[in-house]
Parts: structure tokens; sequence; C-alpha cells
């Protein structure tokens, strides 16, 4: 077993990868614990999630300095498993975001290749994994923040079903869409923390406890009609993945989903709306930065907000606040929030006929900064393919397809909610076929 | 969105725009707003709003008192204390 507090050579090891890659604000391991079906296992947990004594930022100024007084549920059942804290890993400010270079605090590049982004906006979490650190990491996924990444990285990536992951201890960005999900270097990996984590608590409102039916095997897997936007390495290794697919057995079966070039603006109509909402506690008298002269409580909270936080999270504050306005409501939230429940009736009726759904992760591979990257807009308009399955609740698992030009690709399953057995299944016949890939220069201190 | 109705929304957001920020952030949420639009060429007629995905209930906690454990964590958290009492700046 590796002791990670003692083994000089992973110290070293440690200290020289985050030099290049940065995946974590906060490193600070806990001891290695012997007892539990994780037992000796190291984890990252992305710095939303509170895990007690230990700073929780979510890459934000406003909460450079809070130490969390409590720890998450997720954490609480990973410990008592066995596994133990490593570190707190780099994400974009308040988890939003596609690149990591929203955080605040650092800077997280990919390790294949340091010059790209390790996606958003559980980056830090992708990396760690993926640079060998740690064998999973818990993210966040409110449109997509594990899958992409870990896509980006070459990792699994899981969005369980919503609900089923307790949110106690997670800060809330969009709460009707965010879960807590694993990155991971196995689809074994990611089945077991998914196992231990999920499970009804009374500390969440919304979680739920779900009593599975009789399991039904992957026969039938839905491929979509006519998908277009995707850059040519993704799109040969989307059809390489079909191909492999058909080779292991599974009937490939073309399916149309109407609502998904409607997905994107009801996504972030319903996110800036709740995020627009759950940051209004972020006014430094409750929560957050303070600034240092003010001459009344408006003013406080004015220079509070615009100066802790990042031009992102400006932007999705504003244009919640602009949805949930008397008058535009009926126009914006309301009918976003009717297209969800169009959305869901498609999904519905897309599974009535296949067992689960394979998309590409993200239409791009790991992009650059700068010019060479995407614009924050075009960032949006990408996460087509992920927010889809935050919209309608159900789980889905980003899994390693192919290395082209030397970057990882990501495709993702779906299936109905409370079927993750079924992603698990059908990502594990695929990765006999082409497990997770090195990260070149990187070692696996886990395998 | 027109400068005013930009003013007006980061008024109620509680946050305050510079000048560099009105163009900058003001672009950004002007171009999703025109993409929102989109939106409209969805037929919602008798769909009914999905507020959460899976929740079908409201689930309650029976009210009984349980003991506060993070009240100390708390309390060391807090930038300025007196005795076991927060100290905030003036709101009123």
């Amino acid at each position: 077993m590796l002791d990670w507090q003692k083994n000089s050579e992973f110290k070293a090891y440690t200290e020289a990868t985050e030099k290049k890659v940065g995946s974590f604000l906060e490193i600070r391991p806990e001891a290695p614990r012997t007892q539990g079906p994780l037992a000796g296992l190291a984890f990252g947990v992305k710095d939303n999630i509170a895990v007690k004594g230990y700073k929780i930022t979510c890459g934000s100024k406003m909460l450079e300095n809070v130490v969390a007084p409590y720890t998450s549920t997720a954490v609480e059942k990973l410990q008592a498993a066995g596994a133990s804290v490593f570190g707190k890993t780099n994400l974009d400010e308040f988890g939003m975001g596609s690149s990591t270079d929203n955080s605040a605090l650092k800077q997280t590049n990919n390790p294949w290749n340091p010059a790209l982004v390790a996606g958003g906006s559980s980056g830090g979490s992708a990396a760690a994994v993926a640079a060998g650190i740690v064998p999973f990491a818990l993210g966040t996924d409110t449109g997509g923040s594990v899958r992409q990444p870990a896509g980006f990285c070459g990792v699994y990536g899981l969005k369980p079903t919503y609900g089923t992951v307790s949110r106690y201890g997670l800060t809330a960005y969009a709460s009707s869409l965010e879960v807590i999900g694993i990155a991971s270097r196995t689809v074994v990996m990611s089945q077991k923390v998914f196992e231990i984590i999920k499970g009804e608590d009374p500390r969440d409102q919304t979680s739920v406890e779900h009593t599975p039916g009789p399991y039904k095997a992957v026969k039938k897997i839905g491929i979509l009609k006519g998908l277009s936007d995707l850059t040519p390495e993704v799109k040969v290794s989307y059809e390489k993945t079909i191909a492999q697919l058909k080779n292991l057995g599974y009937e490939i079966h073309e399916i149309d989903l109407y609502t998904l070039e409607y997905v994107v603006p009801t996504y972030y109509t319903i996110a800036t709306g709740e995020a627009s909402a759950n940051l209004a506690r972020f006014n430094g008298i409750r929560y957050g930065l303070r600034p240092a002269y003010s001459e009344n409580p408006e003013q406080l909270i004015r220079k509070s907000r615009s100066e802790g936080f990042g031009d992102e999270v400006k932007i999705r504050v504003m244009l919640g606040t602009y949805v949930l306005r008397s008058g535009f409501q009926d126009q914006y939230y309301i009918r976003a929030q009717k297209i969800r429940t169009a959305i869901r009736r498609d999904f519905d009726r897309a599974f009535a006929s296949v067992d689960l759904i394979l998309m590409p992760t993200f239409p791009t591979q790991a992009f650059g900064r700068g010019e060479k990257g995407l614009s924050s807009f075009q960032q949006k308009l990408a996460d087509k393919f992920t927010c889809s399955a935050n919209l309608a609740g159900i789980p889905a698992l980003s899994f390693p397809s192919s290395v082209e030009n030397g970057l990882p690709v990501g495709m993702q399953f779906l299936a109905p909610a409370f079927e993750e057995g079924r992603l698990f299944e059908a990502a594990a016949a695929f990765e006999k076929t082409f497990p997770a890939p090195q990260a070149p220069e990187f070692r696996n201190w886990w395998s | 969105m027109d400068k005013n109705e930009l003013l007006i929304t980061a008024t109620l957001a509680q946050i305050e725009l510079k000048e560099g920020d009105l163009d900058r952030l003001g672009q950004e949420v002007g171009r999703m707003l025109e993409y929102f639009e989109k939106m409209m060429e969805v037929d919602v007629t008798g769909l009914e709003p999905t507020t959460h995905a899976l929740v079908k209930k409201n689930r309650v906690e029976p009210d009984v008192i349980a003991e506060s454990i993070y009240a100390d964590a708390i309390l060391e958290g807090a930038p300025e204390l007196e005795d076991r009492f927060i100290t905030i700046p003036n709101v009123l």
C-alpha cells in the first residue's frame, strides 16, 4: 500500500507534478486508513465541497479564507469506507465555467499539454486523477462539470442521477441541476465510490432513496441522427466508438432528440436564475469578502460582491437576476421550466426504444488559452451534449474513447434515472478494449 | 440590452459596474439574452413547468430538538467576536 505521507518518491513526484499541472488548491493529506472497502486510497475533493478543517474557497476571492466547520455527507461516507482526503482541487469560480481558468486563485493545466486547459469546472479533480496523484476525486456536475474535464484529461467522469448523492456540504450554484460526481482512473473505481456515496440523507431535502427494479442488461444503444458541430478529431473518435460498440455486440439504433437544440438556452436560463438566488448570501455580512471601508450597508454589500466575484460569476448573477425580474419571468424562467418538461419527455421517449444513449461529451478536445481557446459564449454553446442530462436529472458517464493527435477524447453514455448500472456495464466492456490512456510523462501510482 | 436596463439589473443583483465592466459584461449578458430568444420557437402549450427533475414530494423532518454540533467551529471562522457573539458591520 502506498503511504503517501511517508513515501519520499511519491512526495517528490507530487510536488513536481503540481508545479506543472496545478490541480490542487490545498494539499493536506490525511493519514492512510486501514479498514474498509476503500482502505489505502487517497482522494481529491473539489473545493466547493466541505471537509471540516480544510478551506472551502469555491475558487473565489469571496471565500478565499473560509474554513469549513463541518464535513459533507459524501466525504464523510468515503472516510468511513477507509479512503483519506488528499487535498482540495481547483475549479472554475463557484463551478461556473468549462476550463477552470475562471478560478480566481490558481491556474490548472491539462496534464496532456500544459498549454491547454484541463476543462471545467471540476478541472482540478480530473487533472489530479489524470496526473496519477489520486485514483479518484469528487467533483460536481451542474451542466457537465465532471464529464467535460474528465473527457479533456482522459479519465472517467460520472454524473449520477439527481438526488442519489447527498448535496449536504456542497456550496449551492444551481440547486435543481447539480450533483456530486466522480472523476476516476477506472470504471470499477467509479462504481465502487458511487455505491458508497449514494443514498438518502436527512440533511439534504432533495436526496432520494431508490430501490432498483430488476436489472436490464444493455443491448441497444441509441446514437443521434445528424450529429454536427464536432471537430474532426471528436468525429473520428465518435465513429470509432460506434464501430467498437458494434464489435462488442451492442445493437446501434439511430434516435432523434428534437429538444437537443434547446437545451443550452434552457439550461442557462434555469442555472443562472438559481445562481442569482443562491449567491445572494455572499454579501460581506453573512459570508464573504468584507471591504476595508464602506459608508453604509448598501455600499458594503455592493463593494463586497464587486470585489469578491470574478467576471463570469457577475455575468451569470446578472443574467439570472434579469430572467427572474418581474415582467420577464414568463418569457424566460417559466418557459425554460416548461421546455425542461419537454426535454424529460423526449428522453423518456428515447429510452422506450434503447437502453443507453451515446453522445460525445464535448464537441472539441481540450482547448488552448486566449485566442487559441473558445470564447466564454462558445464554451456555453458547447455544453449542448452534457447539460441535457442535468435538465432531465438522468445519469451519464464520460469515458475515454481514443487519443487523437496526442490528446484524449471523451464520449458519454446516458441512462434512464437510477440506471447507473447500465453505464458501468457498457463502459467496462469498452474499457477492456481501450483503458484510460496514460498522459505522457506522468505515472499512475494506484494501479 | 440597453445601458439603463443593465444598470437596473446590476442594482438588483447588488453588483457595482465600473465603466469598463459596462461594455465587457453588458455585451456578454446581452448576447446570452439574445440567444435565450431561441426558446420562443418551442410550443410550450400544455406543458407543466419542471422545478426539480425527480423530486416528487416535499420531504419533512420530524420537529425534534437536536444538539448543534457546529457552534464552536462556526465561531472560530468568524472574523470578529465579542464573547460568543459574532460582530458584524452596522447593517441598519
